[in-house]
């Protein structure tokens, strides 16, 4: 009973919402350039999924986000990593990562156009450096805050440097590299749309896809756009969480 | 292998409350094959100790000798193993995992140092938790893990810094009667520190007793129970007379603290 519930009780207030709007524009006849009824999201959906097109924009923004994504997690946990190991590493990168960190990445895009164009790299980039900080930080974070017990307990049983860092500190610091890879995620998807909505900076990505609907006033595939999105946000954080509980299953992962 | 203390002061530098004190010029010889229990008020330094025999901690005066039967010297460490109070066991490892890390880090191949994990596995009432994570057994069994995992090493030296203390009145004594059979069986010199009188007789050969801070080594008393002990003798007189005289001396260290304490000019 209860578990019925939780399922749903979700289940039904978006169908409602759904239905609620359904009708909210049928009966007051509202223009659907302003605001198109779920039907006609549906059909439009549909169609862009029957003349593949919707496949080749997200085909497009997954694999920027991925390689976006993966490129920070490299270089994010190597240089967290370094800078928790070392302490010469943290102390020069420290003044970086601070004064850097809290900059709005979107505020580099003028830059990297001027540098780099507008193609693939500049995207790619933008992401990728959004999403490095949240990583090296989390990272960074996760090798100080080892329990300073299992450093001693490893060294007792006689652990040399090397394997301290190796199998302590390492597998120490996942639940804490995990949380960064998910911070980061969030902000590659972010930022690759964005860049994707960015002065015609791409044919292709569903970010394109919103900003050239909406100048063409095809609202019902701006609102199908955003309901992709959506869907493919949550399936890649869920994913991801999913997938963090597997490989970590000692974490106390949120 | 017998561990001769000499001298040992510890002072440790706080931030906020200056130099502390925690050992004062203690001595003892503890002796090859004997189970001491250090025993004294919290704060005595009793844990310090351990780990400066441990090689954990450098004292900052006197010194450590350990030496083996040969008479040839061994650095503080190296022929110890610890268990700790928290146990300290790798979250991310299975029991069996935890247990073979030391021949891990030794170098010992995986077949092997499985073969041997799991026969200890068995030794300390643990088959059939192989596979299980730290996080899913209970504060008994994890110390059983500790146990294992220091006991595989087969290091003369067995230091334990209060590993019942966490555990529930029934743990604990199946935990004592445990260990008596396991160090019966495969002596060794053992140092425990613990703040339970009851728990310093029922396993100690002797019981070094100590003051409150600065440490010192207030009264060492010799228990003569017979072995193989059995948790059947708490009862009997003599252990009584035994608890009874350690517990005199711990209370006179306990007030002094307590006074110490309490006194306006807040020396503490």
């Amino acid at each position: 009973m209860r578990r019925a519930l939780e399922i749903l009780l979700p289940m039904s207030s978006v169908v409602l919402f759904v239905l609620a709007w359904q009708f909210y524009v049928d009966w007051n006849d509202i223009a659907p350039i302003y605001l198109p009824a779920p039907s006609a999201i549906v059909l439009a959906l549909w169609e862009m999924i029957a003349d593949g097109s919707l496949f080749v924009h997200l085909g497009a923004t997954v694999l920027r986000i991925f390689v976006g994504f993966f490129l920070a997690a490299f270089f994010g946990i190597l240089l967290g990593l370094l800078m928790g190991m070392s302490r010469l590493v943290a102390r020069i990168a420290d003044p970086w990562v601070a004064a850097l960190y809290p900059l709005p990445k979107i505020s580099l895009i003028p830059l990297l156009i001027i540098w780099m164009g507008t193609g693939e790299s500049y995207k790619i980039l933008i992401s990728a450096i959004s999403a490095f900080f949240p990583i090296v930080m989390s990272t960074h974070a996760g090798v100080r805050q080892i329990e300073p017990g299992l450093l001693k307990a490893a060294r007792d049983l006689g652990a040399s440097a090397r394997q301290v860092q190796m199998k302590v500190v390492i597998p120490g610091a996942i639940p804490s590299i995990f949380s960064g890879l998910q911070l980061g995620m969030g902000v590659t998807i972010i930022l690759i749309v964005a860049a994707e909505m960015i002065g015609g900076s791409s044919r292709t990505g569903m970010g394109y896809l919103l900003v050239h609907a909406g100048q063409v006033l095809e609202t019902e595939k701006v609102f199908a756009a955003l309901v992709v999105l959506a869907i493919m946000g949550a399936v890649i954080i869920k994913t991801q969480q999913w997938l963090d509980r597997v490989l970590a299953p000692w974490a106390d992962l949120s | 292998m017998d561990v001769i203390v000499e001298n040992v002061t510890q002072i440790w530098t706080d931030r906020r409350r200056g130099e502390v004190q925690a050992l004062s010029h203690v001595s003892h010889r503890f002796s090859s094959g004997r189970f001491s229990c250090i025993l004294g008020p919290s704060g005595c330094g009793k844990s310090t100790l351990a780990q400066i025999v441990g090689g954990m901690e450098r004292p900052t005066e006197g010194k450590i000798d350990i030496r083996s039967a040969d008479g040839a010297q061994v650095a503080p460490g190296a022929a110890s193993v610890m268990v700790w109070q928290n146990q300290n066991l790798f979250p991310w490892r299975s029991v069996l995992d935890n247990i073979a890390f030391g021949l891990e880090v030794a170098g010992v191949g995986r077949a092997e140092r499985h073969e041997r994990a799991r026969a200890w596995t068995g030794a300390v009432g643990l088959r059939g938790f192989e596979r299980h994570l730290p996080r899913h057994l209970s504060g008994g069994m994890r110390q059983r893990v500790a146990l294992a995992r220091a006991l595989i090493l087969d290091r003369p030296i067995l230091l334990m810094d209060e590993p019942f203390g966490a555990l529930d009145a029934q743990t604990k004594f199946v935990m004592q009667e445990e260990l008596l059979r396991i160090f019966e069986a495969h002596r060794r010199t053992v140092i425990f520190v613990t703040h339970s009188i009851e728990e310093a007789v029922l396993l100690g050969d002797e019981v070094v007793v100590m003051t409150a801070r600065p440490g010192r080594i207030k009264e060492v008393i010799e228990v003569d129970l017979p072995r193989p002990r059995r948790l059947e003798m708490m009862g009997s007189p003599q252990f009584a007379a035994l608890t009874g005289r350690v517990l005199g001396l711990i209370r006179e260290e306990v007030t002094r603290a307590l006074a110490e304490q309490d006194r306006p000019d807040g020396a503490a």
